[in-house]
């Protein structure tokens, strides 16, 4: 994506604050599949994914006031907007359903092949350095990243002691530097 | 605080992946802000969970965007006609449930219809009961000015009957009856005269309704000369004692019928009644 930007960031917010449309559209366009990824990784359901991204562009379009550029990109600003709406979607969804499935359930099931959505993608470097990273770093992310789950949810899921969380996650995000600073 | 020992905490692992707790985060946060190699790294690893992200890109359905636009310009008119949101609010619980919105304005639009039609009852109602009695009063007006005007018809009428009435029973009035002549033996007309005041009164008893351009005139003899007393109208008032002219002297009164506005002299051919002072 980065190679194809057309606007930069400060112009996107400017853009955003005007509440220029010409600037969403092309915040859409650009954002969406990234967005929509997220929606879909944390709930596994296309329908609630297309509603959280409908939320997640109205909260982006009526919040970029709020945007502090000191605390990280604008992509990682929407990215964290996505991930909350997605899953506050999902706890409330979860209650609703009574939490049929345990986590460790859920969390495997992620890893099925249908529901590996990421293999689409065209970014083929890139899908390699997933492969590359180990299955139990990728779990341990995505436990915490894609379902906000706190270190003594992921110790309880995967049963290790609260310690090893830390550690284990550290280890995962710089592996996952490594391999991209790799590319 | 050290930013290298920030650095090689691994709070910001923990930060970048989301499980940093409260305090870790406003700690991380603080040193971002106060050293720049703090939010480099920061900032290095956010990349690093954005290119992991972003590895999981898919598409959303096409018609997704048509939805987030007409849902934009619906949210852009609510806001501009509502108050901005408190800027202090977590961005999480901001957004109200999808619909939610609608279902509140929808009852809130019920519900005012409700008390609207409610309102037009009561209003209409209330607009028929004052119709009623608009009708009412005005019907009870009209009758109240047709009383009014009859009775002062009728006040008017008493009062000229009461003036009838005194000028004959005053004891210094003379009452003159004057029969008809050899031609009109029918006809009758009496006199009252005041002999101080010397005002003279007509009542007609019984004269032929003249012609329009003819009027009956009121003469006094005296000393053998006619002398005008003023011509009188007929109709409505001769039921009435009507005033004429004075005349200090007279032996004999009489009513001709002349052209209408009265004659110099009498004619003497169309004398209706003439009668003598008694005494």
């Amino acid at each position: 994506m980065g190679t194809t930007l057309t606007y930069t960031e400060v112009e996107l917010v400017q853009g955003l604050s005007t509440r220029d449309e010409k600037v969403f559209t092309y915040l859409y366009d650009h954002y969406s599949p990234a967005l929509y990824g997220v929606a879909l990784k944390v709930l596994g359901e296309e329908a609630a994914a297309g509603d959280v991204l409908q939320e997640v562009f109205v909260k982006i379009w009526r919040n970029i006031d709020r945007y502090d550029p000191s605390k990280g990109r604008l992509f990682t600003w929407m990215l964290n907007i996505t991930r909350n709406t997605a899953i506050d979607s999902l706890r409330s969804k979860n209650h609703k359903l009574d939490q049929k499935v345990t986590d460790v359930n859920s969390a495997s099931l992620m890893y099925e092949p249908q529901l590996a959505v990421h293999l689409s993608v065209d970014h083929l470097g890139l899908s390699k350095v997933i492969e590359r990273l180990q299955k139990d770093q990728r779990i341990i992310i995505d436990l915490a990243y894609f379902k906000g789950h706190t270190q003594e949810e992921i110790a309880k899921s995967l049963e290790i002691p609260l310690g090893t969380v830390k550690t284990r996650m550290r280890n995962a995000i710089i592996q996952l530097r490594t391999l991209l600073k790799q590319l | 605080m050290d930013p290298q020992h920030v650095i090689s905490s691994g709070i910001i692992e923990l930060y970048t992946a989301g499980i940093a707790s409260e305090k870790e985060i406003k700690e991380l946060e603080a040193a971002m802000a106060q050293f720049p190699e703090v939010a480099a790294e920061v900032a290095a690893y956010q990349r690093a969970m954005e290119a992991y992200v972003q590895m999981q890109s898919l598409t959303p359905d096409p018609q997704a965007k048509s939805f987030v636009f007409s849902n934009l310009n619906n949210q852009t008119i609510m806001q501009e006609n509502t108050l901005t949101p408190d800027p202090s609010a977590p961005i999480v619980s901001i957004e109200r449930p999808k619909g939610a919105r609608w279902k509140w304005i929808a009852s809130v639009a019920a519900v005012l219809l409700l008390f609207s039609l409610v309102l037009n009852y009561v209003f209409f109602n209330r607009y028929k009961i004052f119709k009623e009695y608009k009708d009412k009063y005005e019907s009870l007006l009209l009758s109240q000015n047709s009383i009014l005007s009859k009775s002062n018809l009728y006040k008017a009428r008493l009062e000229q009957m009461q003036e009838s009435m005194n000028v004959i029973q005053d004891p210094k009035v003379l009452k003159v009856t004057m029969p008809g002549t050899k031609a009109f033996p029918t006809a009758l007309a009496t006199v009252f005269w005041n002999r101080e005041s010397q005002q003279v009164y007509l009542k007609v008893n019984n004269l032929p309704e003249p012609a329009a351009d003819k009027q009956y005139q009121l003469w006094a003899i005296v000393d053998g000369k006619p002398v005008d007393m003023g011509v009188f109208e007929m109709g409505d008032t001769v039921n009435l004692l009507q005033k004429m002219k004075i005349t200090g002297k007279a032996q004999m009164f009489a009513v001709t019928l002349e052209k209408k506005g009265g004659a110099a002299s009498p004619t003497m051919e169309q004398m209706y009644v003439a009668g003598k002072i008694p005494g």
